[in-house]
């Protein structure tokens, strides 16, 4: 039967346009659908006088040494089309007359300055890390190699700190390790990174993450995600593949209850032999499809899953160097309390901001402020309720009031930010929504606890409807580094039986 | 446990309980939001449509017309600065144009779009000869960062306005009066003649009666009667209007071949680039104005530009590449025209634009070839997709 295309990837998100490029290099002909004018969804930027503001990536994981995202990148035939600036430091986290450690992105390194803080801790910093290690590096190397399950179980079956550590929550296992509430706080940082605080991340999540960043260390764009979502476009339009920005998908074709096409935005219809689908799982099984041509089992799968939160974001342009300000770590955590009950509460309100993530992006210049100048981005972790009960006149000013918290709370690393500002720009999960067709706004897909885990949810990344399958932080961790890697290794394996 | 459930699950402790968790939680059953988009809309409506309830004519070369919502429901609400880009058919084809709007932010059951004739201007000379009451019009959204931020904009600041350029002076005015905001504003306000002052009764009425709301008229080509200020609008002058500027925002919004002189002044008073803010409204230095323009290249000549799938046209190089894609039927999205939205934003296949001063590019288009068409001119033979 004749089709228009093998492929059709709804959606130049991160995990569509690896699944796009791996698809169409695999020599596929594949068609990218994106209802933007610009690929990368998340993976953007945009322009606000002399400065370019960075609007999702904090750090680039997985591209040092044998990183898995590096080696996609470079089987896509992408990594040489970036230029990379690695951070010096892992993070630094601050908890106002509290706490102010910066870890460097190094085991050894790590346990000397943890130890230099808080004495005494050094063998259980030491065995802590170890398992950290461990489980971080099992989970990132058993997800490359779940076809070979034979080995795998075996593999598994011998590693007792993982079976045994892993599905537990994070807080659990500091809470075995560690008395000092200082110093579990330090090594429970990266907890905005999937969105969940330590008492619901599971041990294998923040596990992952730690070995991610410190196994392949933290790494910059310059230009930003979109040199690198360009850069995955390019990569597929030089194999061959045709794109069409401007273009909305509006269902999902099936006939006998496979996927042979989709329908756009103007009513033309386009056929292909697989559909892979970057937008929310939701929206694709309960939107784009209908729900009579869904599985019983992935529907009431989808009824078990909670939305993930999405962020409020505040992005500054300052016109001073980043050092005159007290920026010397790319990234940094500040928190107004050690109590993540406070920090549980402003995630679902607009009381003043608890907690907010710092990136700097100009420590070690990406080129997005002018020189002499710095760009800043302040994250903090929502849900999108407390903005959706906002009345739609009042919006604004409760925009400029939480961004002003944010400013406050800032002033504790950075008291001169607010004389200096330039531009600044404002972004809520409402704008999340816009911006990302998201449910909720919701920046990592769903909630990931360890109930969200891919050990319990093998059906995610399968064919549920015949001819379509799925790619995006909805059916794999969030994060640059899981959501390529996972629609890259899957769209291989694909190769071989299309 | 579940089909679903990873083989190595198994060998994890606590997996019985996950897999009790997420039975727990299905049987409970979760509703997801389903459409992202139809959310937003409130805030943020794609398209408006909208009827002419009133043209009132505020100088010889100057109309306002006040549109509502056709189906008669509020209009979105919008900062006072933005503007809308409004959809205009002139002859056979279709383009925008971006208005500030004048009227309050307060009332929402209406926008006002203050619009002056432009020598040669298409749209505005159009829109005052033909429309009028009942008429139906869309729009998009209303839009643009060019607005008073309480994060840094402080409490006292500075508007110089010409001609036009008053529109979005006059929003913030009305919000600060209607809103009974605690916020000093003073306008200086640059006119040819006296009688081209649009707003006057209102402007003045307003500094009269609002200790924090100043106004200067500046008239350039002063006639017998004029006893107010004359200018050239310069460093001294806005000096002496003014008062000192540390830390007042300044913002300027007219003819934009003019924001490098103001700038100039404002500068020269030791006031800083960060707290002067512009409107682009168009582009100051079109080619071959522009001293970047390569000056072998004849914008005369006409060059082909391709669009992907749907043809090719003959273009002359000093023509914006929106316009002449609008000339021949083709219509990316667009609003500003000026260089800063991003709506227009093309890719460029092969072939080299020149960008205007005003494009807001990213280092990353410059790297990969996306272009803002609204301020973009075909160099060469171009073929472009959007």
């Amino acid at each position: 039967m004749s089709v228009d295309y093998d492929v059709i990837v709804i959606g130049a998100g991160n995990a569509g346009l690896s699944a796009a490029a791996t698809l169409q290099r695999g020599g596929k002909r594949t068609l990218l659908v994106e209802r933007h004018n610009v690929p990368g969804g998340a993976a953007t930027s945009f322009v606000r006088g002399r400065f370019e503001f960075e609007v999702s990536l904090h750090q680039l994981g997985g591209m040092g040494g044998p990183g898995p995202l590096r080696e996609i990148l470079d089987e896509m035939d992408v990594t040489r089309r970036l230029r990379l600036i690695q951070d010096d430091e892992l993070y630094r986290t601050v908890v106002p007359g509290v706490l102010d450690v910066t870890l460097p992105a190094d085991w050894q390194g790590a346990v000397d300055v943890l130890d230099s803080h808080y004495p005494g801790n050094r063998a259980a910093l030491t065995r802590f890390l170890e398992i950290v290690r461990d489980v971080g590096l099992w989970q990132l190397t058993a997800r490359a190699n779940l076809h070979r399950l034979k080995e795998q179980v075996e593999w598994l079956s011998g590693l007792s700190d993982v079976r045994r550590y892993g599905l537990r929550t994070y807080r659990e296992v500091l809470d075995e390790f560690f008395t000092d509430e200082r110093l579990k706080f330090v090594l429970s940082s990266y907890w905005s990174y999937n969105g969940q605080l330590p008492s619901r991340m599971s041990f294998m999540d923040m596990a992952r993450l730690l070995a991610l960043f410190i196994e392949t260390k933290p790494y910059q764009i310059v230009g930003g995600s979109q040199a690198l979502s360009s850069a995955m476009l390019e990569s597929f339009l030089e194999a061959g593949g045709e794109v069409r920005f401007n273009t909305s998908v509006e269902k999902i074709v099936t006939r006998g209850g496979r996927a042979v096409g989709v329908r756009v935005d103007g009513g033309e219809t386009v056929s292909c032999r697989l559909v892979v689908s970057n937008a929310p799982s939701s929206t694709t099984y309960t939107r784009l499809l209908d729900p009579a041509d869904v599985p019983s089992g992935v529907l009431r799968d989808l009824g078990s899953r909670r939305m993930g939160p999405s962020a409020t974001a505040l992005y500054l342009g300052l016109d001073a160097p980043a050092a005159e300000l007290g920026f010397a770590t790319a990234t940094n955590f500040l928190t107004t309390d050690l109590d993540e009950r406070t920090v549980a509460r402003g995630m679902r309100s607009l009381e003043p901001a608890p907690f907010l993530l710092a990136s700097c992006y100009d420590v070690r210049p990406t080129g997005f402020a002018p020189p002499g100048a710095s760009q800043v981005n302040l994250v903090t972790i929502q849900y999108a309720d407390p903005w959706e009960a906002v009345p739609v006149r009042d919006y604004q000013q409760a925009k400029s009031a939480y961004a002003a918290s944010l400013l406050d709370l800032l002033k504790a690393i950075a008291p001169g930010v607010r004389d200096v500002i330039e531009e600044a720009e404002i972004a809520t999960p409402l704008t999340f929504k816009r911006y990302l067709s998201q449910p909720g706004g919701a920046i990592y897909g769903f909630d990931q606890d360890a109930m969200d885990s891919w050990l319990f949810h093998e059906d995610d990344l399968k064919p549920n409807v015949p001819g379509l399958v799925l790619v995006s932080n909805w059916v794999t961790a969030g994060g640059y580094n899981s959501t390529i890697v996972t629609a890259a290794r899957l769209c291989r394996r694909l190769l071989a039986v299309l | 446990m579940s089909t679903s459930t990873n083989p190595l699950a198994h060998l994890f402790e606590g997996a019985d309980d996950v897999v009790a968790e997420i039975e727990r939680r299905g049987a409970a059953g979760a509703d997801h939001p389903a459409d992202a988009r139809e959310e937003i809309t409130p805030y943020h409506p794609k398209v408006l449509d909208l009827t002419v309830a009133e043209v009132v004519e505020e100088t010889v070369t100057t109309k306002t017309f006040r549109v509502r919502r056709t189906d008669g429901r509020p209009l979105p609400p919008f900062l006072a600065g933005q503007y809308i880009s409004l959809h205009v058919r002139v002859g056979d084809v279709l383009t925008s144009r971006a208005f500030s709007i004048s009227s309050s932010p307060a009332a929402l059951d209406h926008y006002d779009l203050t619009v002056r004739r432009l020598r040669g201007g298409r749209v505005s000379n159009h829109l005052i000869d033909t429309v009028k009451p009942g008429d139906r019009l869309t729009s998009g959204g209303p839009i643009g960062t060019f607005y008073h931020d309480p994060l840094f904009h402080g409490d006292d600041v500075v508007f110089l306005a010409g001609g036009s350029g008053v529109a979005p002076a006059m929003s913030m005015i009305r919000d600060i009066v209607d809103h009974g905001l605690s916020r000093r504003m003073t306008l200086l306000y640059g006119s040819r003649r006296a009688d081209d002052i649009i707003f006057h009764d209102e402007l003045d009425a307003v500094a009269r009666e609002h200790r924090d709301i100043t106004v200067h008229h500046v008239i350039s080509d002063p006639g017998p009667d004029w006893t107010g200020e004359v200018g050239p609008l310069d460093a001294a002058l806005i000096s002496r209007l003014a008062g000192p500027l540390a830390g007042r925002m300044t913002y300027l919004c007219g003819p934009p071949g003019k924001y490098a002189y103001l700038v100039r002044q404002l500068e020269s008073l030791g006031h800083p680039r960060r707290r002067i803010r512009l409107e682009a409204n168009s582009v100051a230095l079109p080619p071959p104005a522009d001293p970047r323009w390569p000056a072998e290249l004849d914008p005369e000549e006409q060059v082909t530009v391709t669009v992907r799938g749907r043809g090719s046209l003959r273009v002359p190089r000093g023509r914006p590449l929106l316009d002449a894609l609008e000339d021949n039927g083709l219509r990316p999205e667009a609003s500003c025209r000026s260089g800063e939205c991003a709506l227009c934003r093309v890719r460029v296949c092969s072939g080299e634009v020149f960008h205007a001063e005003e494009a807001r590019l990213r280092a990353s288009d410059r790297q990969f070839g996306f272009a803002h068409c609204c301020v973009a001119y075909p160099l060469t033979d171009l073929e472009i997709d959007f």
